[in-house]
């Protein structure tokens, strides 16, 4: 959602792109893109279904945001076992009463052992850090591909992490 | 002093017998990137950032300990270095937790500065994700081992410009930790002075200001360069 950081630049950029899907445009399967922009890690089996859709959906595919690059915070439960960070977070932390357990139902995600970026499990074609990302970093990159452009954070002096 | 001539990057220079060829690069604005190095400490080659080739042998050699020899020919720009300059940054990312954006260093750190120089975008390498100790059983200052490089300016300023010799390291490979005395909690140390150098030359945000919150920490290793530097004017 850092994409509305760039504010009134969302106009450029729908004068240029359609937006098909995004967590407001919700509800419907993952349409064929040209430009997928994807925050977060991929921590279950759910995540990982879905960005292999995504990848083989997009034909560029954008890792956005420190999480998708680099696992950030989302990525700390992996100095732990799954299983102590559930009993942690459901058992034993010091707000419970002791009698939680956590939770196993068919219907929810299967958490995966450890956290990982995005490009451990498919390929990335491009890669914008950030704790959140600036917005211009944001339009810049978007409007780069959009001009037919490969953008170049490195030359730019846009890289941030953090 | 006498002087010799060499060719760093096709300029050719005069300099003085005896010095280091990164203070010859420094000298003569050629960039070469460094974390362990710090002027007024000794030099180890800790950090293999200022790798450079020389003409005539196999091997890259680091700049900081490497003296300049007359007639040398030295690249410091060529696209092997940048790719192994590239790597050394990943791989100080990959090894421990730096996860800048809960970093009381954050946007005041020679880690993050350096992935920018280097233009690491991302880290190629899996990362460890190691469980490291947070030390903070010292009144004034934290250890975070989930944010050190293992660059040892700390070690260094504590034994040679301080001579209180409170930190060294222990163990070895991605094990390798910074301990304070005999592996105590550096609350417990009997020889730390509470001066504080150390935390000023740490180049991330692995010694810090108890104080500090997310982003707030400033490190001055300068002030140990210039305190180093008067010292040796007035002796």
């Amino acid at each position: 959602m850092s994409l509305l950081d760039i504010d009134e630049r969302i106009l450029d950029v729908a004068a240029l792109a359609d937006i098909v899907k995004c967590p407001l445009v919700d509800g419907k399967e993952f349409p064929q893109v040209d430009i997928a922009l994807v925050e977060g890690s991929v921590t279950s089996d759910e995540h990982w279904h879905e960005i292999q859709d995504i990848r083989a959906k997009s034909k560029v595919l954008i890792a956005f945001g420190d999480c998708a690059v680099t696992a950030n915070v989302t990525g700390m439960r992996n100095y732990f076992s799954k299983d102590e960070v559930f009993n942690r977070s459901y058992r034993d932390a010091q707000s419970n009463d002791g009698q939680g357990q956590p939770p196993d139902h068919f219907t929810l995600l299967k958490l995966h052992d450890k956290v990982v970026p995005l490009h451990e499990v498919v390929p990335i074609d491009f890669y914008i850090p950030g704790c959140p990302p600036e917005a211009d970093t944001i339009f810049y990159v978007l409007a780069e591909f959009l001009n037919g452009r490969i953008p170049n954070l490195e030359q730019e002096r846009k890289l941030k992490y953090g | 002093m006498p002087k010799i001539s060499v060719k760093i990057d096709d300029k050719d220079l005069e300099v003085e017998v005896g010095t280091t060829v990164l203070d010859v690069c420094r000298a003569n604005d050629i960039d070469i990137p460094t974390m362990c190095h710090l002027k007024g400490l000794v030099d180890v080659g800790a950090c293999r950032l200022c790798l450079v080739e020389v003409e005539g042998t196999s091997k890259l050699l680091p700049s900081c300990t490497t003296k300049v020899q007359a007639n040398q020919v030295i690249h410091t720009q060529t696209d092997k270095l940048k790719k192994y300059r590239r790597m050394i940054t990943e791989l100080f990312f990959a090894e421990r937790n730096h996860v800048c954006s809960v970093c009381i260093a954050n946007g005041n750190c020679e880690l993050q500065d350096l992935g920018y120089k280097v233009g690491m975008e991302n880290v190629r390498f899996p990362y460890l994700f190691q469980n490291c100790e947070v030390d903070s059983s010292h009144s004034k200052f934290v250890m975070d081992h989930n944010r050190c490089i293992m660059c040892t300016r700390c070690v260094r300023v504590c034994s040679d410009v301080e001579g209180a010799h409170n930190w060294g390291i222990m163990n070895r490979g991605y094990q390798v930790r910074i301990i304070a005395d005999f592996n105590v909690p550096w609350g417990d140390s009997t020889t730390c002075t509470y001066c504080g150098k150390c935390v000023d030359v740490c180049p991330t945000g692995a010694l810090w200001n108890k104080d500090a919150t997310q982003g707030s920490m400033q490190k001055y290793p300068q002030a140990v360069s210039d305190l180093v530097e008067k010292r040796e004017m007035k002796s």
